[in-house]
Parts: C-alpha cells; structure tokens; sequence
C-alpha cells in the first residue's frame, strides 16, 4: 500500500471512529429542551405518541464504551490501521502456513508410519482406509463412482473386482494413479459393416455369451491377425498395454451386443487423468491402499 | 454543536439521508478505492497468458450460462481449501478475466483449478447430463450446448475489445482466431476453457507452483 492510500484509510477510519465517539462522549450531557411534563414535545398521532426523555441507561453507556475499547484494540494488533501491520503481526497467509504446519505435524507419526508397510498392507490398515476413503471420494469417485463400480458409459472400470486393466498390484494401483492411464482402441469400420457385426459374434463367445457360431466361426481368423495382437490370441488381455480381458464377462464400455458393435466399429478412448499434480507421494500410497482393499474385501480381518 | 443541530438533522429527512450515506459509505471508501485505484499495478507473470481464442469463447459460455451463481473459481487461504483445491488464488492469476469469476457462491465446488481434474470426456458426459457421472448431482444439463457453433467472425471483435483494455494479443493472434474456433461448439470451447482453469492459464500442465498443491502449504 502507497502512502497516500494509507494516509486515505487513516484519515477515513478517524474521521468515522472520530464522529461516532464525539457522539458517544456528547450525547449522555446534551441539553435537549424538556416540557416539563418529561417529553420533547414532538408529538405523533395526535398526541397520543410522545417522545420521552430519559438519560441513556448504564448498560447501553458501558457496552458502547467496550466497542470503542475493542475497535481501538483490534486497529492496534490486526492490519486495519492504513499500513499498519499490527503489533501481532498477523497475516492471512501467515495463518495459513502455521495451520498446515501444524495438521503436519499430527499428520506425520500417521504418514512416518504408513511408509514403513507396502500397499497391500496399508490396505488391512484402519486409519490408512479412513483417509484413502475420503481422498477416493474427493478425487477418485467421480468417474469411478463413490462406491467404486465404475462407469461403463464413460469407460471407468469398476475397482471392486479382480479384473484389473493395467494390473491389481499395489504398485501397479500407484503407478496408474500418480501418471493416469490412457488407453486407446483404434476403429475398425475400416473392416466393414460384416466384419464388425461378425467379430461382434466371435467377442460375445469369447466369455461365453449366447452368440451366432457361424458369424463367430467366420471371425475368429481375422480375430487372432487384428485384434489379438492387443488382446491376445486368446483373448485374455494385455495389462501391458490396458488391453481388456474380453473372456471374463466383466466389460469397460458395456457387454451388449450393440455395445460391442459400437466398441469395434468406432474404437474407445480411455482416459484417467495424472494425479501427481494434486496429491503426494503419501496420498496417493493411502488411495491406493484404498482401491485395493475396494476388492480385497476382509483384508484387514487377518491383520 | 447543540441538540438544534441534531433536530434539525432529525426533521429533515433528505439531510438525514444524506448525512447516513456518507457514514455509511466511510467504510466502503477505505476498503474498496485503494484496491480499485491500483488494479492496473496487479500485473500478469510471464507463465500467465491472455486466453486463445477457443479458451476465450468458453469463457464467454460460462459467464452467459451463469455458471458463477453455483461456482466460485476463489480458493480462500484457508487449510480446508488450500488441502482440497489447491494453492489459494492470487490476482495475478485473474488479470486476463474480465470480468473475474472469483465469486463466493458454492452450490457447487469451486472450480479455480478444476482443469485437468477429469477427462474431456468425463466433462463433456457431465455438462450433456450430470447425473450420468455423478447421480446425487443437482447441476442442470446443459446439453445445448453441444449444437451451438462458435462465431469466428464474433471471437476477433472480442480479442480486438480485450486488445484495447489491454490483453497483450496480436494481429497474427487475431488473425488465427477463426481458425481456431473453426467447425468447435460451445460444448468443446467450454470443455477447453474449464481444462485450462487453475493451471496458470496454460492449455498443458506447467510443474510450477504446483508441488504446493498437494501439501497446501503457500
């Protein structure tokens, strides 16, 4: 703040302290013309309103004085008093950092803790839970959803089994967490109408599913020279890659046939964002922790 | 001063009106006119950019949406804040917003470093129709969004008004907004601009500044 805006605040916080306080010390001693008979003679409503005379009552006098006392007092330690810092010293940012050190400083035995076990450990870890439970809500359920099954209309894969795209592992949790996941699943219109709707037939009895045996039959080569190469010949997946597991009867983007028509014909984007931006190293081993648990249910029963 | 003085305030109301104002008014002066007169010495850091043009008619989306009423884009200094959204807003980072969208209405979260948070997709699935990602949301569909075209010829009048209040665009800039815009929607203007929010006004995530946001620490 320049001097002059200072001198500006200054001069408008004395001129407003100022009026009011002259007010306060003049008003109890004002010689206001009495009628005798105990009022001013201002009249309303034909008389029957009139305005009193009576000095200010004790408490009003005394709770007044006290508001002077603390304004003067906050001016004197707070900023308020154009550029004067106040005699604490007192800061937003200063209060800011002080609160974050100490939620730190109760944080880190927790945290100091939690390093010394893996992932999969933390996982049978009540307090570490707790927490990954609230990160997970806050930063993780929106696609996931809040109780972990996904979202098969945006392709977020439900965390709650064992059929783990990029590997279930505690590791393999925190890698996909701090650096995202992108998976990409090119189009193949290029095939044709036919092709897509047969391939379609042939994915459906991969797990099994009701499904047209000539179509699939027809398919199957062209299967095991395309689309094998991610999702293997067997068709069991790549976690190398992210390449689903079309055998297990558990789908990213929908098991219909429609939807697996939609899948092949226009490919499918997968993106899970990084995370490492907005939460640390502990964080994210505390989510993770979490997401695995999510499908290790009674893991901590035997801790 | 005598007490004719003050009935005579007292019987006259426009006096009394006035004289109100002015006390009323003293704090208002002191809080608002030094920070109002030395808005221009706020100035942009060199990682804050002046929006590109499909960042800018996004923009202009959420401002006509009203999408202010339910967020605020303020992170207060605050732990519970910093620890959930971030690093606490500056004004250096709202040089190139006019006007700001700092706001204090939170029927939703605040949004000032929502970019990158989720996919395009995630956002796009949202705006089409918010319960499809998020089921106890209250937030309304604004799916007609996806069917409106961008004027080009409309986003270089705006870069050209925001180049006389100051935003350091260029001809060639101006030159490249249509082409920028070209064929985009609403939809993916505001899915550009809310990507970009929070981190320094930059399409691509910068390291900067940012190893605070995990710690909350300033």
């Amino acid at each position: 703040m320049t001097t002059g805006w200072s001198i500006w605040v200054m001069f408008l916080v004395v001129l407003n302290m100022g009026i009011t306080f002259f007010l306060f010390l003049w008003a109890p001693h004002a010689k206001v013309p009495s009628r005798g008979d105990g009022t001013t003679g201002h009249a309303w409503a034909g008389g029957a309103i009139r305005e009193g005379l009576r000095p200010l009552p004790r408490w009003w006098i005394v709770l007044s004085g006290a508001m002077f006392l603390g304004a003067f007092g906050y001016l004197w330690l707070y900023p308020g008093f154009g550029a004067h810092k106040g005699k604490l010293g007192w800061t937003a940012h200063g209060q800011l950092a002080r609160e974050v050190a100490a939620n730190d400083a109760r944080l880190d035995p927790l945290l100091d803790r939690f390093r010394m076990y893996s992932v999969e450990q933390l996982a049978g870890d009540g307090e570490a839970l707790q927490m990954g439970k609230r990160l997970f809500e806050d930063n993780c359920a929106a696609c996931h959803g809040r109780a972990a099954h996904g979202n098969q209309a945006l392709g977020a894969p439900d965390l709650t089994d064992h059929d783990w795209l990029y590997g279930g592992t505690g590791k393999d949790i925190v890698t996909s967490i701090t650096h995202g996941r992108g998976g990409v699943m090119p189009s193949w219109s290029a095939l044709g109408d036919t092709t897509v709707k047969d391939l379609a037939q042939y994915v459906l009895s991969l797990s099994g599913r009701p499904h047209d045996d000539l179509m699939a039959a027809v398919a199957e080569p062209i299967f095991k020279s395309t689309c094998a190469a991610c999702h293997g010949a067997d068709g069991k997946g790549n976690q190398g890659i992210g390449a689903p597991n079309l055998t297990d009867g558990i789908w990213l983007h929908g098991g219909s046939l429609e939807a697996i028509e939609t899948t092949i014909r226009g490919g499918r984007q997968g993106h899970m964002p990084n995370w490492d931006r907005r939460l640390d190293a502990d964080d994210i081993r505390v989510t993770a922790a979490y997401v695995y648990s999510l499908s290790h249910p009674g893991h901590g029963d035997a801790d | 001063m005598a007490y004719r003085h003050f009935e005579f305030i007292e019987k006259h109301a426009w006096t009394l009106g006035i004289l109100t104002a002015v006390m009323v008014s003293l704090g208002g002066l002191a809080e608002i006119t030094p920070l109002f007169m030395e808005a221009h010495a706020v100035k942009a850091p060199a990682n804050v950019k002046p929006y590109d043009p499909l960042r800018l008619a996004g923009r202009d989306v959420y401002v006509a949406e009203g999408c202010y009423l339910c967020h605020s884009q303020m992170i207060r200094a605050l732990r519970f804040e910093t620890q959930r959204y971030g690093h606490y807003s500056t004004a250096e980072e709202s040089v190139y917003d006019r006007p700001f969208q700092w706001g204090s209405k939170r029927t939703g979260p605040d949004l000032a470093r929502v970019g990158g948070k989720y996919s395009d997709q995630w956002q796009r699935m949202h705006l089409m129709d918010p319960r499809s990602v998020v089921p106890q949301s209250n937030m309304p569909s604004y799916h007609w969004l996806a069917d409106e075209k961008i004027d080009p010829k409309d986003i270089q009048a705006r870069m050209r008004v925001l180049r006389e209040l100051g935003d350091p665009y260029t001809d060639a800039d101006i030159a490249a907004a249509p082409a920028a815009v070209k064929g985009k929607t609403k939809m993916d203007a505001l899915i550009a601009y809310l990507q970009g929010l929070g981190i320094k006004n930059e399409p691509q995530p910068p390291d900067d500044g940012h190893e605070a946001a995990a710690t909350g620490a300033p």
